[in-house]
């Protein structure tokens, strides 16, 4: 059975995993209508990439992060234009004004966790991916390699690495370390 | 409760789910970009030299069940693509856009290809392997992550078959160009078991046994560059 095929399945996916789809997305901007309309492109890439959706072939959650991961760093090499008149659904139309203070409590929960992960910015990218989901989104190792679709040895590794280079790095470093985005 | 944002989401993405399903789409449809009007009609002439192989292919797809081309992005940041169809390649390139790839691709009557010089060519590593579909219709590929840099622009020129465009296709030729891409000029593609490689009548020259990919061996390697 695929996601695809089976609009309850769909639906129950949807419903399981939007809270944590929110929470992910605001772990890494702070605008609401930003991370409404990012929201609604994880669905959307959800549907796109449905037919790799392997029930019992690891955690859904990583499948998912790792869509996740790709629409929101999709984003931020596109302009906010250009990825407004690309996606199919508008997230932040469908936000109303509770809504709007609903998503903003979100932020500002995450507020910390944002902090962190500007905290990140310095490190290679490949290492930074799995520092994020195993420290920010509480993935397991197992599950970060999944969705980054790397071994797990090679995801111990980094994340090894990574937190090496954090200790390393402790204080004189960070102030450029944030300045990435 | 339908009146929050996740109700209203889902209610959208239900939609948009229902909408793709009767429209017989499995994946990302395409949008498509206005500001990419010129450069479609500049390759026009070999859109339309391939259109009596297109055309004799349709009733090949029987349904319509599978759209042209399908784009997605793997976890690992991997951009996978299958072509289904050689059509729209203007649809297929803005796809690839979206998914961050810069792509120049046409398709050309099976006695065709591109010049052989396009622009700067840049090596690398033959990470990119072009596999006949597993169904034996078109063809698929991986584009790993990183792989296209910036400023750099995935080429294709793909040689259809005579027999149509849904069949894996004669010749594909593929190069990653830094900087500018000259546009395709349809050059006489040499066909090793047809001698008689200068014809350019776009009509398909009826050579049936010609040395087209297209018996359903999965994996058969098609890059021919």
């Amino acid at each position: 059975m695929r996601l695809n095929e089976d609009p309850s399945a769909l639906e129950a996916f949807y419903r399981r995993h939007v809270d944590a789809v929110m929470r992910f997305v605001v772990r890494r901007v702070s605008d609401p209508h930003l991370a409404a309309d990012l929201t609604a492109d994880v669905f959307l890439a959800v549907l796109d990439s449905a037919h790799t959706y392997a029930p019992g072939r690891g955690s859904e959650v990583a499948w998912l992060y790792g869509i996740a991961r790709n629409v929101v760093s999709g984003h931020h090499r596109k302009s906010a234009l250009e990825a407004r008149t690309t996606s199919l659904i508008a997230g932040r139309r469908l936000m109303d004004d509770d809504d709007l203070v609903r998503m903003e409590e979100r932020i500002d929960a995450e507020r910390q966790m944002r902090d962190a992960q500007k905290a990140l910015a310095g490190l290679p990218e490949g290492e930074r991916a799995v520092l994020e989901l195993v420290a920010i989104d509480q993935l397991s190792v197992t599950e970060a390699a999944a969705a980054l679709g790397i071994r797990k040895v090679t995801a111990r590794v980094r994340l090894h690495r990574a937190r090496r280079a954090l200790e390393n790095a402790a204080s004189p470093t960070t102030a450029y370390m944030g300045a990435q985005t | 409760m339908n009146t929050n944002f996740e109700e209203r989401l889902i209610s959208a993405v239900m939609e948009e789910h229902a909408r793709r399903t009767a429209a017989g789409h499995t994946a990302h449809p395409g949008p498509v970009r206005h500001s990419r009007v010129n450069r479609r009609l500049t390759r026009w002439s070999a859109v339309a030299a391939g259109a009596a192989a297109v055309t004799m292919t349709v009733t090949l797809f029987g349904g319509g069940a599978t759209s042209a081309y399908a784009v997605t992005t793997e976890p690992d940041g991997s951009v996978r693509v299958q072509i289904n169809e050689f059509r729209d390649s203007a649809e297929l390139e803005a796809e690839l856009a979206d998914a961050g790839v810069k792509a120049v691709i046409d398709y050309l009557p099976a006695n065709q290809t591109c010049q052989q010089s396009r622009g700067e060519q840049v090596a690398k590593g033959g990470q990119m392997k072009i596999s006949t579909n597993s169904d034996g219709q078109g063809i698929e590929f991986e584009i790993p992550k990183g792989q296209i840099g910036a400023g750099e622009t995935l080429v294709l020129a793909i040689s259809v078959d005579p027999e149509g465009a849904v069949k894996p296709p004669v010749a594909t030729i593929m190069k990653i160009i830094k900087g500018p891409v000259a546009p395709c000029e349809a050059t006489a593609l040499p066909l090793p078991s047809d001698k008689s490689t200068g014809s350019t009548d776009g009509g398909g020259p009826g050579q049936g046994n010609g040395p087209s990919l297209d018996y359903q061996t999965e994996d058969q390697p098609a890059q021919r560059d």
